[in-house]
Formats: C-alpha cells, sequence, structure tokens
C-alpha cells in the first residue's frame, strides 16, 4: 500500500509492500495517482503497454531511477500507467507498465510533477516487507 | 484520489534553539549542531515563530551550514518552508576560492522560477465591465495547466539559440521590445550560458513549453494598485494608485527541471570525490571551480535563460489577450514591462565579507535579489530608487513591489524574501477545502479565477499561505527591501 504524507510545499509518497517487486509496483501506482488522480480512469491499451529496463543493484536509486523514466514516459509521451509487472535480479530492474496515452477528452489531471527529490529518499527493508520514502517537487 | 491514498501528518517540526538576535532576526548557533560551519540566520518576527516552528525548515536551515566554503551564515527568509534539502526561503554563499560548493538543491528544480510585473495606462474602471470576459480569454488563449503546450514550438538548434542569447533571441523575431530586454534582470540572459550541457531528454521537454504557465502556484494574475507606501519610488516605477497591472509567475518548465534533475544526477558520487559529508542527499554539490561545479552552472544558465524567454512569451499572450477584449493595439493600453526578477537562481556576485570584497556564489531559492539604490546592475531608470523587487502573495489578499533596501548588502547578500510562503500542506489544504467553492469565495473578495485543475484551487487556496502583509513588513523593518506598493488581485488564472 502506500499514502501521500504531507509537506509544506510538495507531496510526499510513502509505500510499504513485502517484497522489493511489489514495493516498485506499487509506488509506481501512487506516482501516476498523483498526476491522474483516480486510476479507474486509465484503460489500459495492449498497444500502448511499454517495457522498462533500469540498472543498478542499490535498491533507493533503482525506486528513484525506476520512477524518473515513468515521469519521463509521460512527460515526453504523455502517457498514463494503472498497472506495473515488475521483477529484479542481479542486473537491475526489468517492468512491463500498461496503460494509454493521456487523452484530454477523457482524462482528467490532478499534478503536475517538477521532479522527483532526493530529500529523504530511501527505500529499506523492515520487518516483513520493504518500506520507501520519496518527496515529489510540484 | 483512490482510497490508497490517505492523509498522514507531517513527522515533526523544529524543536532546536532559535535565538533571537533582534525583533527581525533569530539565530541557529552553529555550536548546536557538529558539523555546522557557521550560524544559520532566518529574518522572522514573533508572529511567524509558531509556523516557523511547525515544520522541518529550520532544520534545513541547519543543514545547509554544512556545505563546504559557506559565508557569514545560512540564511532564510520570512516566507521560510520546508523545501527539499534547502528550506524555500533559503539564501546561502560560497566562497569559490576556498572550495565553495554550488548545490542545484540551492537552486531547485524550477531555475530561474520567477516573476515579472507589467503596468498599464488602464484604471479599475476600464477593466471591471470586461473583467470577466478577459480572465476566460486568458484562460483559453494562454497555455496553463499540467499537459498543455504552447504554440511557440522550438527545434533543438533553435532551443539552444534562445538559451545562449535570451530574451534578445525573441526581440529579434519581433516577440519583445527594447524595453522587455532593457528591464529584466540581466537584461534577460545570464551570461557564460552552456547550451551544449543541457540534455537531449531536457530539449524534449522544453520544446513545446516556452510561453506555458504550468501549473502548482504558477499563474498569471491580473491587480490593482491599491496603496502606494513611497509615491517618489512608485513614481520612478510608473505605479499609481488604481492603476492596473498584471504578474506572471512562472519559470523554466519541464526543460529547467530537467537540467537539474540530471545535474543531481551527475553529482551522485561527487560527495565522496571531494570527501564531503553532508546531512541530506538533496545537498550533493561540488566545488564551484570543479569541472561538475562548472558544467552545472552552465546548464543552469542556459535554463534560467529559458525561464526568461518563457516569461517574456506570457507576457507577449497576455498582451495580445487584452488588445482583443479591449479592441485596442496593447502598446495603446501602456503594457509596459516594470521588471522581471528571478527567486531560484544561483549566481556569481561581488560582495562586501568581514573585512574583504569578494566573489562569492550566491544561492536563492524561493528568495529575490534585492541590490539597494546605486548598484551598478540595476537598470539605469531605477538605480536612483533601487532594484524593483516584485512579491506575490495569494489569490485572495495581496501582492506588493519593494525596492531594493539600505542593508540588504551587509545582512543578506543583497536579498529578500520571495513570496507569501506556504503554512499549509498541499494535503492539509485540500483538507481544508472539502464542502467549500473556493472559485465562489474569491469571486465574493471579488476575485475572479479561473483554474484548469480540481487540486488547483484548493491547494492554493489563500489560506494555504501566510499572510503577505506580515512577510514584507518584516523584510521592510529589517531593511532588505522597502514597501513601494500594495497590488490587489482581480483576476487571476491558474493550472
Amino acid at each position: 500500500m502506500h499514502e501521500i504524507f504531507e509537506h509544506t510545499a510538495d507531496l510526499g509518497l510513502r509505500a510499504t509492500a513485502p517484497t522489493l517487486e511489489l514495493l516498485m509496483a506499487d509506488a509506481a501506482r501512487g506516482l501516476f495517482e498523483i498526476i491522474a488522480g483516480d486510476l479507474a480512469q486509465i484503460r489500459p491499451r495492449p498497444d500502448h503497454t511499454e517495457r522498462f529496463e533500469v540498472a543498478g543493484t542499490d535498491p533507493t536509486w533503482l525506486l528513484f531511477d525506476w520512477m524518473s523514466e515513468l515521469h519521463a514516459a509521460f512527460e515526453l509521451r504523455r502517457m498514463l500507467f494503472c498497472g506495473f509487472d515488475v521483477s529484479i535480479d542481479a542486473a537491475g530492474l526489468h517492468a512491463t507498465a500498461h496503460g494509454e496515452p493521456y487523452d484530454p477528452a477523457r482524462h482528467t489531471l490532478a499534478h503536475e510533477i517538477k521532479a522527483l527529490t532526493q530529500h529523504e529518499l530511501c527505500v529499506v527493508e523492515a520487518a516483513g516487507g520493504w518500506n520507501a520514502t520519496l518527496i515529489i517537487d510540484i | 484520489m483512490t482510497d490508497t491514498i490517505r492523509d498522514t501528518p507531517s513527522d515533526r517540526g523544529f524543536a532546536g534553539p532559535l535565538e533571537p538576535v533582534d525583533e527581525c532576526l533569530w539565530r541557529i548557533p552553529k555550536s548546536s549542531r557538529p558539523g555546522m560551519l557557521v550560524d544559520g540566520l532566518i529574518f522572522a518576527d514573533e508572529r511567524l515563530i509558531p509556523q516557523l516552528r511547525s515544520d522541518r525548515a529550520a532544520e534545513q536551515v541547519a543543514n545547509v551550514a554544512f556545505l563546504p566554503g559557506i559565508q557569514t551564515a545560512s540564511l532564510a527568509m520570512p516566507d521560510i518552508h520546508w523545501g527539499y534539502g534547502f528550506c524555500i526561503g533559503g539564501v546561502c554563499a560560497t566562497d569559490p576560492a576556498v572550495g565553495g560548493v554550488v548545490s542545484p538543491g540551492g537552486v531547485g528544480y524550477d531555475i530561474n522560477c520567477g516573476v515579472r510585473l507589467m503596468r498599464t495606462n488602464l484604471s479599475l474602471a476600464d477593466i471591471e465591465p470586461v473583467l470577466v470576459r478577459l480572465v476566460n480569454q486568458l484562460l483559453q488563449d494562454v497555455p496553463v495547466g499540467v499537459g498543455q503546450g504552447g504554440r511557440h514550438v522550438f527545434s533543438p538548434a533553435e532551443l539552444r539559440m534562445l538559451m545562449q542569447e535570451g530574451v534578445p533571441f525573441l526581440k529579434a523575431r519581433g516577440l519583445a521590445t527594447d524595453d522587455d530586454v532593457a528591464l529584466a534582470e540581466a537584461e534577460g540572459c545570464i551570461a557564460d550560458a552552456r547550451p551544449e550541457f543541457v540534455s537531449d531528454r531536457a530539449l524534449a521537454r522544453g520544446s513545446d513549453q516556452c510561453g506555458t504557465v504550468g501549473a502548482g502556484n504558477h499563474f498569471i494574475e491580473v491587480q490593482v494598485v491599491d496603496r502606494i507606501e513611497d509615491p517618489a519610488a512608485a513614481s520612478a516605477f510608473g505605479l499609481h494608485a488604481g492603476q492596473i497591472c498584471v504578474l506572471i509567475h512562472s519559470g523554466s518548465r519541464g526543460l529547467g527541471y530537467q537540467v537539474c534533475d540530471d545535474s543531481l544526477r551527475a553529482l551522485r558520487d561527487a560527495p565522496a570525490k571531494y570527501g564531503m559529508s553532508l546531512p541530506d542527499r538533496q545537498l550533493v554539490c561540488a566545488p564551484v571551480e570543479s569541472p561538475e561545479g562548472q558544467h552545472y552552472l552552465g546548464g543552469m544558465r542556459a535554463a534560467a535563460n529559458y525561464a526568461f524567454c518563457n516569461r517574456q512569451l506570457l507576457m507577449w499572450q497576455v498582451r495580445e489577450v487584452f488588445a482583443r477584449v479591449l479592441e485596442k493595439p496593447w502598446h495603446s493600453l501602456g503594457m509596459e514591462l516594470l521588471y522581471d526578477v528571478a527567486h531560484n537562481i544561483a549566481k556569481l556576485e561581488r560582495h562586501q565579507v568581514g573585512d574583504t570584497s569578494k566573489d562569492v556564489c550566491v544561492h536563492r531559492k524561493g528568495a529575490t535579489r534585492a541590490f539597494p539604490a546605486g548598484h551598478h546592475d540595476i537598470p539605469n531608470r531605477y538605480r536612483a530608487v533601487g532594484q524593483p523587487v516584485i512579491i506575490p502573495g495569494d489569490m485572495g489578499r495581496a501582492s506588493w513591489v519593494l525596492r531594493g533596501g539600505p542593508r540588504s548588502m551587509e545582512r543578506s547578500f543583497g536579498t529578500t524574501c520571495h513570496g507569501a510562503g506556504r503554512c499549509l500542506s498541499r494535503t492539509a489544504a485540500t483538507k481544508a477545502a472539502r464542502g467549500r467553492n473556493i472559485q465562489e469565495e474569491l469571486l465574493r473578495g471579488g476575485v475572479v479565477a479561473r483554474c484548469r485543475s480540481r487540486e488547483g484551487l484548493a491547494e492554493e487556496q489563500p489560506q494555504a499561505y501566510k499572510d503577505v502583509d506580515i512577510v514584507v513588513d518584516v523584510v521592510h523593518r529589517a531593511g532588505l527591501s522597502l514597501k513601494v506598493a500594495r497590488l490587489r488581485p482581480l483576476g487571476v488564472i491558474k493550472g
């Protein structure tokens, strides 16, 4: 699960999951909830499924770089995603993202994300799972 | 939002030491935390202290005091609030000659986020009958909000020229006047920009965003001058009571955000390489004189010039809308730039530090340059009174025009506040807006507000901000910048 926590000027995203893979998928859903509000308005289209490969081993940077790629997919290609299949191995993160391009006639957007910040950025393994914290510049 | 998102309170406030220095200044002594190289100094008065204690901005002021080469103090303005790395409202000067650093976090993602004020020869009586139509037309014709591209699209080659030349690039294309260049900070072009350091991804994000407002706290506002505090300075700035003005707040859009993001990525290993221990990852930095520092500064200046051009194209589009609605050429409406000034920037400037005059790298993150009368970087026509300083408040109450104050150079590296400063988080503001119609509330207060997103008006409602009159009162009493005119909002468009 994930939650938005208070930050005076921006938005904080905190996610918890039993595995690192589920954590990455859940944080990604949180990112698109911040951009688009309700994910139910996104109808995944098979022709717009995208693959992402993110190299690295440090879980914190892996999260940051993965989220940065998703943010870039919205900024550069106007892609809205709502579902994620994530696997992680020694090379890094491999993911499939399901979604569709932004359509002003059907989608409402909630926030313009300027950037994902590194302030208090962390991914830690805790009892029974993983926690992530990310502050997002709005 | 789905039910997987819920609100939780911010983790904690600031419980550390805050010692009064005078009625407008508070100190976090460097002895309070091992590693601080200088004191933290926060401009505020008693009215602002409860807010200052409520979030973690003051802790960030102390964190900045760890930066190598920092001079005098880690400073913060009275609109201070919790940011990332640096607080918003933070000022830090470093000395390159002693290994002083430049930190992208000291500028922020929105490089050269700033404001420009345009005056007109219109009065309230001229505008009131057409105000609703004018605001609706602004919303329709000026790109604002998430996902809104602009009508000015630039190729990568054109963008590189634009970032090298700044507003003169637009003037050569008939999109700026001589005064539009002369009356912007740095004449709309910061020297030594290195557009070749700007990545392809940044260029792609910036290709259709020059001339777009964006979202968040950015806006275009039609205002009326409701009070003159300093008639001589107001006259020099071409302002009088009852006059209509337009305030534009935006920055370097996706291009600038990407330049910052790319720089932070490139600097990941810099602290280890240069043997620095930093209390926050977002404070990552490199010596000004290092290859990494020079790379950041070159790209940052290029993005800053893009931001000047963004606000210029926004102003140009506002002129066109006024001309259409009022059915007169904009020249005949007296729509002239008063000034354009950055509030997210790092600049090499000459300052007196102790007994020595030296070049320092001044970071202003949510803080505005405020050079006093006589400074050579002020346009000739304003030099006798001081640099115009434009302080946006909130969309329900007021904004201010100030002038650089007599004590800004000695107290704050020629700097003052940049706005009212938030006092409610976005989540708290949204919660406070439930069951209310913010647009109607603003209209009852005489403000026609139009916003592209549901969240925009709720998160940016006036109650989310401190009272700008109090913030301005502090910088006035501290001598950082002096009151010239108060402006009241009439109409606003937001993302």
